[in-house]
């Protein structure tokens, strides 16, 4: 689905690149994160996956980028957006403001990519029930709350049918009951065989609990890749900027007292808590 | 907008007030906006009717006077001639508010496209609309944050205009940063693709309502016609 090789890119006027000799390879029906401390190229490179590096965001690209079979830097934003679905932070700048409601906001991708009415008719119905919005429908999208929103940020890209997602740190503006919505829907979509998620993510614990795989940058480079367990549980993982969670902290504390003997895998999760513990 | 205005100047003044009132006023009544559309239009045509009816009224200078205020007369032709131009300006802002109370602007600006109208054209008029609100929404968060800090923004109207002065920039930089954000997601969704479009919502035209529509455009050219020919044989 992703082919990264060798890729830099410096943005227009600066002089460090925001990303350096990156090399990736996502398969489809996969959930990636993308974790790293604030200014480590996670937004750039969901922006090199979604097209808008080249295309919207000037500057000097380097290297291969393949995304859905498309080579990236000699395609459009217009045919990437038939492949490529984008979810941005804030979900309130998603909501178009042309649409009057839920049902017609997820139409508005739809008619732009020219499907036919009784087409679009059913993908909207599958994307209001995918996103538990099907009740909603006729509300304006500026009723929703936030956690709402974003679920129909989701669904209206949902509705494009993308081969793969990117979601660009969607849970930052939401609470935890918003957040867990996000998570959950995006754990069915993929598990469901719906699209290929790669997120951006500082939520280390739904991270632990939904994705497939993890890919941690650091200042523009790849610091580690691998399942959320082996990462979150690497020595090094403080080093690369990532906050412990509080499990994983509880865990660590009791084997410095020696409660619970050391080499064992630390939990990121509650589940994972509870039985580590028991 | 254009041909109700020329067909507003068309027509003799004392038809603007039977417009509003067997036409515009009546179909308001069978939508139930009697009450919001009066409303607005008392609001909306106020402003305009005192000064027309002091201006032409007390200057217009000569025929019968009906009344004298002091060292000023206040003349009859002068109080037909405001009577006229307020009764062309309620008609205009009586039909303006009942297509606008009625119709659903997006409905509306779809037609328009049907019609030739670029996309991109319908999509700035509908959320410009959409948008005031929200605007106005984060207007009063910022205000909020600056009364949190110490701001007065309440009291006399000149200190309420003083403290618009620091929102201007916060205002504004804050719009400019959404606007990048707002970009990207409509691109997402194919905004600036190429190739034909399609449309969720459904316009439903009657042959009545295309008779209708024949009907009201020759109505206002004949009458556009007539008056242009009686001002130049006159």
């Amino acid at each position: 689905m992703i082919e990264l090789d060798g890729v830099t890119f410096t943005y227009a006027g600066e002089a460090t690149p925001a990303l350096q000799q990156l090399d990736l390879r996502i398969g489809a029906g996969e959930l990636w994160a993308v974790l790293g401390p604030t200014g480590a190229g996670k937004s750039t490179l969901c922006s090199l996956l979604a097209g808008f590096i080249p295309h919207f965001y000037r500057g000097s690209l380097r290297g291969k980028v393949r995304v859905a079979g498309i080579d990236v830097p000699g395609s459009s934003l217009g045919e990437m957006s038939e492949h490529v679905g984008s979810v941005f932070q804030n979900p309130f700048n998603q909501v178009t403001g042309a649409r009057y409601t839920v049902r017609e906001e997820i139409g508005f991708g739809l008619e732009n990519l020219g499907v036919p009415r009784p087409a679009m008719l059913e993908r909207i119905e599958r994307s209001l029930a995918l996103t538990g919005l099907s009740e909603l429908a006729e509300r304006s999208p500026y009723a929703l709350s936030g956690g709402q929103q974003q679920r129909l940020a989701i669904a209206s890209i949902l509705a494009l049918r993308p081969k793969l997602m990117i979601l660009d740190e969607p849970t930052s503006q939401l609470d935890p009951a918003g957040t867990g919505q996000v998570f959950t829907l995006l754990r069915d979509l993929v598990s469901a065989g719906e699209t290929t998620v790669v997120v951006a993510e500082q939520r280390l614990e739904w991270v632990a609990r939904a994705a497939d795989r993890c890919l941690v940058l650091q200042s523009g480079t790849k610091a580690a890749e691998g399942t959320p367990s082996d990462v979150l549980s690497s020595p090094e993982a403080e080093g690369w900027g990532l906050c412990q969670s509080r499990f994983s902290r509880a865990a660590r504390a009791a084997v410095a007292q020696g409660v619970t003997p050391l080499g064992r895998q630390l939990p990121h999760t509650l589940d994972q808590a509870v039985e580590y513990f028991r | 907008m254009g041909l109700l205005l020329a067909v507003a100047f068309a027509v003799p003044w004392w038809a603007c007030y039977l417009t509003l009132g067997l036409l515009v006023l009546p179909l308001a009544a069978l939508g139930r906006l009697f009450g919001p559309l009066t409303r607005t239009l008392w609001k909306l045509v106020l402003p305009f009717a005192v000064p027309i009816l002091l201006i032409q009224g007390f200057f217009w200078g000569e025929g019968e006077v009906l009344f004298t205020l002091g060292p000023l007369s206040f003349y009859r032709l002068g109080l037909i001639f405001a009577a006229a131009s307020i009764g062309r300006i309620a008609m205009l802002g009586g039909c303006f508010l009942l297509l606008s109370m009625t119709t659903r602007i997006d409905m509306l600006m779809r037609a328009l496209v049907e019609r030739g109208l670029p996309n991109q054209a319908l999509y700035l008029v509908v959320t410009t609309l959409q948008l005031v609100p929200r605007f106005e929404a984060q207007a009063h968060r910022i205000q909020d944050a600056q009364r949190a800090r110490g701001l007065e923004t309440e009291g006399s109207i000149a200190r309420r205009a003083r403290a618009l002065v620091p929102l201007i920039g916060p205002l504004l930089l804050a719009s400019l940063m959404d606007v990048e954000e707002r970009a990207l997601a409509l691109e997402a969704r194919g905004f600036s693709r190429r190739g034909p479009r399609t449309s969720l919502v459904t316009l439903r035209d009657t042959p009545l309502q295309r008779w209708l529509r024949l009907a009201l455009w020759l109505l206002a050219a004949t009458l556009i016609l007539y008056r242009l020919v009686s001002w130049i044989t006159r």
